[in-house]
């Protein structure tokens, strides 16, 4: 039953397809299905094959709408390829959607490749965030208990919704117009951009960052010491590095952003 | 009657959906109690969990599942039983339910509802799998009936009596959902008195009530409309055998506002207290409730 649910094709054809006729010979549904006095087995299996799309789709349009209306129509079709390669095999939908980037990499039709990738990416770290573990934001008293000498060896803690996304196409962009049909939307273009993502109360907000911060919040939620990451900052080159006077402007918004829970102090030896 | 398990009355309440959120949060509505759909709230910590938590510090809740696949081939997810546990405990859930049902096989799940063929062979498996059920979450096991559009031609009892022994033999309670049994007559094209007669009427703990779309040849449960007259009569003929119990009005598509949802849920007071007052003057002796519906 399972293997003509699941088939995208119609139901004779998903009874004649492998999956199902290694179970049942074509032609003998009614020996295990039932007919109704209004319905053939076929018609009444076809029921449940018919719900399955559309609740498959359902599924990967509440988290990928950027998606969904850039692909349009064609949405349908990858909805099908899609949970063809990746079928639920867990007891939520809430992670259907996982693959959806690197199955996007892989697919030569759907165009421009690059920028779909991009923005499923970014819906991905969205949903991600959204779904995350809530955690107390970082208080300022929290660093009065460290010693000045031992701040540059201590690490802190980003919250757990914090998703830093790097895009080289304009998938932010169009994203930021999917909710507004009046919009003009963005023709995918090449443009590179940085990410941060973080949910505070409850509600998700991303923001750009420069590359230099990126990096900086890229090795801070790698769990590396404060000092660490200034002296590895200082030396990037080119857009990439950071001034001494960048630190104090970024860690005053970013904690006022809310994209750390802590502080944690360097292991006594 | 109470039921067997001491689960209380609870009242009327709906189920607890996403675009309702605003509306609860901003009104706290009167209303008696929701039922939660537990696979939405078990993996996140995010505004769901955190509007769950409030709602269930404010009303009294139960959980409601999709996933639990009883009947499948497949062995229990034991992840999944126990977050739902965990979701249980955390919101006090007075109790745990999901549906008499599959939703996949070979490590695959379809998220539908389908339906068992009801054997002696599926009877016995799934016996087991819902005492194992009840061991986990350390709670009884409340299973629904669920609504189907297909019949296997192995099946060798009808669906009632599956549920009723299944209940008696693995210690279940049960969630009669009036609006499947009326679906599942109209389609298969059985009794729903019959049916209705032949639950235990001391095991049931809960009622869904909801609507459906009539396609002429076949009904589907789609939950997204006003009940019908003939599901209201079910809905006050079983009352009659089991008393008042929880009462839960479905609406999951086309979701109109609050209100709306809240005033058809309302209905059911009446049936529920007419089938209250009906009991009290039959006697014992008076035999199974009759009405006459026209789906059978």
């Amino acid at each position: 039953m399972q293997a003509v649910v699941v088939h995208p094709g119609t139901t004779e054809r998903a009874l004649r397809a492998s999956a199902a006729a290694t179970h049942l010979k074509p032609g003998r549904l009614e020996t295990v299905l039932l007919p109704s006095r209004t319905l053939t087995a076929a018609q009444r299996i076809a029921i449940y094959q018919e719900m399955y799309p559309l609740r498959m789709r359902d599924a990967l349009a509440s988290d990928y709408p950027g998606l969904e209306h850039f692909l349009g129509e064609k949405f349908r079709d990858f909805v099908t390829a899609y949970t063809n390669a990746h079928p639920s095999r867990g007891y939520t939908l809430n992670r259907l959607g996982d693959h959806v980037p690197s199955f996007l990499g892989r697919q030569g039709r759907l165009k421009p490749r690059a920028f779909l990738g991009n923005l499923a990416r970014l819906e991905l770290a969205i949903t991600e965030a959204f779904d995350s573990r809530e955690a107390s934001v970082l208080q300022a008293k929290e660093f009065e208990g460290i010693p000045p000498a031992q701040l540059g060896r201590s690490r802190l803690v980003t919250v757990p919704s914090l998703r830093l996304v790097e895009l080289s196409w304009n998938a932010g962009e169009y994203l930021d117009t999917v909710r507004d049909e009046n919009h003009r939307h963005p023709k995918p273009g090449k443009s590179q951009s940085f990410v941060a993502i973080v949910r505070r109360k409850y509600s998700v907000y991303r923001f750009p960052v420069s590359q230099a911060a990126f990096l900086v919040l890229s090795d801070l939620k790698e769990g590396r010491t404060i000092e660490f990451v200034v002296q590895r900052a200082l030396k990037r080159r080119g857009s990439r590095r950071a001034s001494a006077d960048d630190f104090s402007e970024w860690f005053r918004a970013w904690t006022a952003e809310g994209l750390f829970s802590g502080v944690r102090k360097p292991v006594k030896k | 009657m109470a039921n067997r398990f001491g689960f209380k009355d609870l009242g009327i309440g709906i189920g607890l959906r996403t675009v309702h959120y605003p509306h609860i949060l901003s009104k706290w509505p009167k209303i008696d109690w929701f039922e939660v759909l537990s696979e939405n709230y078990m993996d996140t910590g995010g505004r769901p969990l955190h509007v769950l938590d409030q709602v269930a510090e404010r009303y009294p809740v139960a959980l409601h599942g999709v996933s639990m696949s009883i009947g499948s081939t497949d062995p229990l997810n034991r992840e999944h039983l126990s977050k739902l546990k965990t979701l249980a405990d955390r919101t006090r859930a007075h109790w745990v339910s999901d549906h008499l049902c599959w939703t996949g096989v070979l490590g695959r799940n379809t998220h539908d509802l389908l339906p068992m063929p009801y054997t002696e062979e599926a009877l016995t498996h799934t016996i087991k799998r819902a005492k194992q059920v009840c061991e986990i979450l350390e709670r009884p096991l409340i299973l629904e009936n669920p609504s189907s559009y297909v019949e296997f031609a192995d099946s060798s009892m009808p669906e009632w009596v599956f549920l009723a022994r299944l209940a008696e033999e693995a210690n279940c309670g049960l969630l009669l959902d009036v609006n499947n049994v009326y679906v599942s007559s109209f389609n298969h094209r059985f009794d729903p008195v019959e049916y209705i007669n032949a639950i235990p009427a001391d095991r049931v703990v809960q009622y869904h009530l909801a609507g459906h779309t009539n396609k002429g040849t076949h009904i589907i449960d789609t939950h997204s409309d006003h009940a019908i007259d003939e599901v209201w009569k079910l809905f006050a003929l079983s009352c009659e055998r089991t008393g008042p119990v929880a009462t839960l009005y479905e609406w999951d598509d086309d979701i109109p506002a609050f209100d709306v949802v809240l005033k058809e849920a309302r209905k059911a007071a009446a049936f529920r207290n007419a089938g209250k007052a009906r009991r009290h003057t039959r006697t014992a002796a008076s035999g199974p409730a009759r009405l006459s519906v026209g789906a059978a």
